[in-house]
């Protein structure tokens, strides 16, 4: 249940009330410091230390009424660490991924609620004591970021005296310097660390194992009697409405777009369900709150209880995007499979969207690139008339897929992210390596997002039923009508559009070609190592490529017409005539997903009529349980209502509180390009 | 809607399949399969899949154009299908449900089937009861699980409204409700015709304390029941006030109300 004092909050918040308090860098005079460190030379863990120190000397602590866990951003954005001419020879220079600051890892965020800013800070001074050059420099960046952390929390604990608000004073007093000794002191602490990142111009910061990292927290001020149900249910509440405050300056591709994911149950290496108190009231927090932030990860298994799909489910009928289910029997033999330890992919966490990380030891870039398999089928018409067999055809476009990956992976070479002290601090094995953490960490794998998977698989059907066994199409017509985007070709493109195979309807002749397709697409990536000693992971996801991989695509073979969009990761073509959502998840089960694991999951629409009572949820509960029991590695349920969405586009105005989910995360729908919210809308599949 | 291919030859029974529908749930126990037999006997005024009373195929209207509505199907290749889906409904305690149009009026067909899915595939079929007995008794025994409509106790309004009297059908319930097999009474609730407390309590003396009785499920009538007619030629054009709102008169130990 919402608190009086959380509601209240999150009105204000969701208003922009706390929207006054907030300044530009500049009107601050900040937003040029970086002519000032370029014309001192100065090295860029220097400049980011520098940055935030700065940033957080200005930063004003607002307490606002009835909070619990306070820090709220007062500067709009953070300040270029390069100039423009700096940016441009390092572009030049450098792969950069995306804008060049680190982003979409997790932090290791239990052992520093543990530990303490303090003591970490304590540990990179002595390395910064003992060594020097790169090394010293950065420890010492390390040790002035958490520093100027420290410093912020000093100024929100003066602030708490002046407002003679006792406890909360006491709590940042304790989080400044110790590790958590209470639950509240934990979710506060947590609430800094991330602040910090955010602020350090570090971007899709995820949240990862939360309830594994709280609950010892919890179950201590339980037990000891310092704590109720209600008043922890209240404090996670507080921490959920503090992601959402600030969110709207965070960077990403739309609004929304920010990787705030968190990760909830999940098993440990024995097998053991590590579902507990915590991720249970997370769920519910989530639901009553009913706010875009945290997204919501939920890992399950084919033995998870159907009590916890229920409450997934629950949540799902929010319509909000989230939970995102990942499936432990799949994940982590996958990630084993690619040379993570049993521990760590164990513990594995979802980035900013659906890609599986290691919290604190992997420093991957899980959405380097993007391979678009419907762009190397669609190429490979030309090459038909060469081959007598589908088979034969089919070993050419294998050893295509390969080359495309070979060609791909070469193209991020000399990469570059700009230091990240801070991030380091939260991250094993820097201060051993006494290495910024953007420079390389346990893992240093890329991952490539395999997309139009559906429109490809379609492709393949269809080529391999009427050219090489039915016979009933030349390859020559095949390749005027697609040349002519099927103008004059109506035979031809219904045969292609209706009458041929498609994926996603239980049917395995298209279905086995999507197990090819995708292990094809997996062996082309194996094997290939980047600069970095590390592998490429191929995935299932897509991000916003469903958009620009369609846009220069011309017709292709299972009929779709130039242009037309292709389905957001890994879900059935557009337009075909779906049996159903049964139907949709045992095809899309039937790959070895395993073998695919980056991430990215089957989405599958419902309209919200399927949810008329309780029964029907408890049914949901029932149909995504199948789904992790027949193998599927990742499920996104999204609830819509078209008759709301269509008059959203009409009358903004009357729907600022409307949700969806648009690719790997949940924003609200007045707030996305037209292209966006027209993808969504045609999306709706499944009403009963 | 699944499309089959079409039947030339064959010593089993065919059907006439107008549309199956996945991830039933609101059709019986658990996540079930609905398959929509085409034809029915009866002319509900209410009636919102006007393409099911045909008993014949025919020209349907849709997004995409003009599609065919009603496939003929044998009986092996309509159970083998949904066999397909045995481990699912099995996880799922579900099933089959068979629908229509009214599922009993292509009986030889719907016999064929179920007693193929028999001990394999859980099976349930939603009637209007509107049958001949003993065909009735044969198919009671054939499936797992019964949803019977009664949609008027009194014959007049019966009459009035669906176009055929209700002493088969009552006589039929009385055969179900002896039988013992697990049933869900439905009462498609329409403002106007059904939903007086009086004619509630006529449904309730009726079913209430049959054994086999597992609640009462409530449908209430909704405005979208016309959306189809124009796809199928046909005007709707209900006698009955289609902006009231039913009354619910809850007089059932249990029921839940769709």
């Amino acid at each position: 249940m919402m608190t009086e004092r959380i509601s209240r909050l999150k009105d204000f918040f969701f208003n922009r009330s706390h929207h006054y308090v907030r300044r530009t860098p500049e009107s601050l005079g900040i937003d040029r410091l970086c002519e000032e460190y370029a014309a001192k030379g100065m090295p860029a863990a220097e400049r980011a230390a520098s940055m935030l120190e700065t940033l957080l000397k200005e930063e004003c602590p607002f307490i606002f009424e009835g909070e619990l866990i306070v820090a709220t951003r007062t500067i709009t954005s953070v300040p270029s660490l390069f100039t423009e001419q700096e940016w441009k020879a390092l572009k030049a220079e450098h792969y950069l991924h995306e804008n060049g600051m680190l982003s979409n890892i997790s932090p290791d965020y239990g052992s520093i609620l543990k530990e303490g800013l303090e003591a970490r800070k304590q540990s990179f001074a002595s390395l910064a004591e003992r060594s020097d050059g790169e090394e010293k420099i950065f420890a010492s960046s390390v040790v002035r970021s958490l520093e100027a952390l420290q410093h912020l929390i000093r100024k929100y604990a003066s602030c708490a005296v002046q407002m003679k608000d006792d406890e909360l004073a006491a709590v940042l007093h304790n989080v400044c310097t110790r590790g958590a000794g209470s639950f509240r002191e934990a979710l506060q602490l947590l609430r800094f660390v991330h602040y910090g990142l955010w602020e350090s111009g570090c971007y899709h910061n995820t949240l990862g194992r939360f309830d594994q990292y709280i609950f010892p927290y919890y179950q201590s001020d339980i037990e000891q009697g310092h704590l109720t149900k209600d008043e922890a249910y209240e404090l996670i509440l507080s921490f959920f409405l503090s992601c959402n405050k600030d969110s709207d300056l965070y960077p990403g591709m739309q609004q929304g777009d920010n990787g705030q994911s968190l990760v909830l149950g999940g098993r440990d290496k024995s097998g053991k369900s590590l579902f507990n108190e915590v991720s249970q009231m997370c769920l519910e927090a989530s639901y009553d709150l009913n706010l875009i932030d945290p997204k919501i990860n939920l890992r399950v298994d084919s033995k998870t209880p159907l009590e916890v799909f229920k409450l997934g489910a629950k949540l799902t009928r929010r319509g909000l995007g989230f939970p995102q289910y990942d499936n432990d029997d799949v994940v982590i033999p996958g990630l084993m499979k690619l040379g993570y330890s049993e521990e760590d992919a164990t513990d594995y966490v979802v980035a900013a969207c659906w890609e599986f990380i290691i919290p604190g030891k992997a420093m991957d870039i899980v959405n380097i690139g993007a391979l678009s398999l419907a762009g190397a089928v669609s190429e490979s018409v030309d090459q038909l008339d060469r081959f007598e067999s589908f088979d034969d055809y089919y070993a050419w476009l294998e050893e295509d897929i390969r080359r495309r990956c070979i060609a791909l992976s070469k193209q991020f070479t000399n990469l570059y992210i700009a230091p990240a002290p801070l991030y380091s601090a939260f991250m094993d094995g820097t201060l051993e390596r006494a290495k910024d953490i953007t420079l390389g960490g346990k893992y240093n794998n890329f991952g490539i997002h395999g997309t139009g998977i559906a429109t490809a698989v379609d492709s393949l059907a269809a080529i391999r039923k009427n050219i090489f066994e039915d016979k009933t199409m030349t390859v020559e017509e095949m390749r005027e009508a697609l040349d002519s985007g099927f103008e004059g070709h109506e035979a031809t493109y219904r045969k292609l559009r209706f009458e041929s195979p498609k994926m996603g309807r239980d049917d395995d002749y298209a279905d086995s070609l999507a197990t090819r397709l995708l292990d094809s697409f997996a062996k082309g990536l194996e094997g290939l190592k980047n600069e970095r000693g590390g592998i490429f992971r191929a995935g299932t996801g897509t991000a916003m490529y469903y958009i620009s991989h369609a846009t220069g695509l011309k017709a292709t073979p299972d009929g779709r017409k130039a242009g037309e969009v292709m389905p957001a990761n890994y879900s059935p073509s557009m337009f075909i005539k779906h049996n159903g959502p049964v139907s949709v998840m045992k095809s899309f089960a039937k790959p070895s997903l395993e073998n695919v694991i980056n991430g990215g999951p089957l989405t599958i629409e419902l309209d919200d009529t399927v949810f008329r009572n309780e029964e029907n949820v408890e049914k949901l509960a029932m149909l995504i349980r199948s789904y992790i029991a027949m193998g599927g590695h990742q499920l996104q349920l999204n609830t819509l209502n078209k008759e709301k969405l269509l008059d959203a586009k009409v009358h903004p105005e009357d729907h600022r509180n409307l949700i969806v989910r648009v690719w790997g995360w949940s924003g609200y729908f007045v707030e996305l390009d037209e292209c966006y919210q027209d993808h969504v809308i045609n999306r709706i599949k499944y009403s009963l | 809607m699944v499309i089959f291919a079409d039947v030339t030859t064959c010593s089993m029974k065919q059907g006439l399949v107008f549309n199956i529908e996945e991830f039933a749930i609101n059709d019986g126990p658990g996540i079930r399969k609905t398959v929509f037999l085409k034809g029915c006997p009866l002319r509900c005024v209410w009636c919102h899949n006007p393409e099911g009373l045909s008993g014949e195929p025919q020209i349907m209207h849709g997004h995409d154009g003009d599609e065919v509505c009603g496939r003929l199907v044998s009986s092996d290749e309509l159970a083998e299908l949904l066999i397909k889906d045995k481990d699912f409904f099995q996880m799922n305690g579900g099933g089959v449900t068979f629908t229509g149009g009214e599922p009993t009026r292509q009986a030889d067909f719907l016999m064929e089937v179920l007693a193929i899915l028999k001990g394999k595939v859980h099976t349930a079929i939603e009637t209007s009861g509107f049958c001949a007995e003993d065909v009735f008794r044969k198919i009671l025994e054939l499936t797992d699980y019964v949803l019977f409509d009664i949609k008027a106790v009194d014959n007049d309004i019966h009459r009035k409204y669906t176009g055929v009297d209700n002493t088969l059908i009552l006589r039929n319930f009385k055969t179900l409700s002896f039988s013992g097999k697990p049933f869900v009474a439905r009462i498609p609730l329409i403002p106007g015709v059904n939903d007086s407390l009086e004619a509630m309590m006529a449904v309730r003396d009726l079913v209430e304390g049959a054994p086999g009785l597992e609640r009462v499920e409530i449908l209430r009538y909704h405005k979208t029941a016309g959306a189809k007619y124009h796809m199928v030629d046909r005007e709707y054009d209900p006698p009955f006030d289609t902006d009231a709102v039913p009354e619910i008169h809850d007089v059932f130990k249990h029921c839940i109300i769709l």
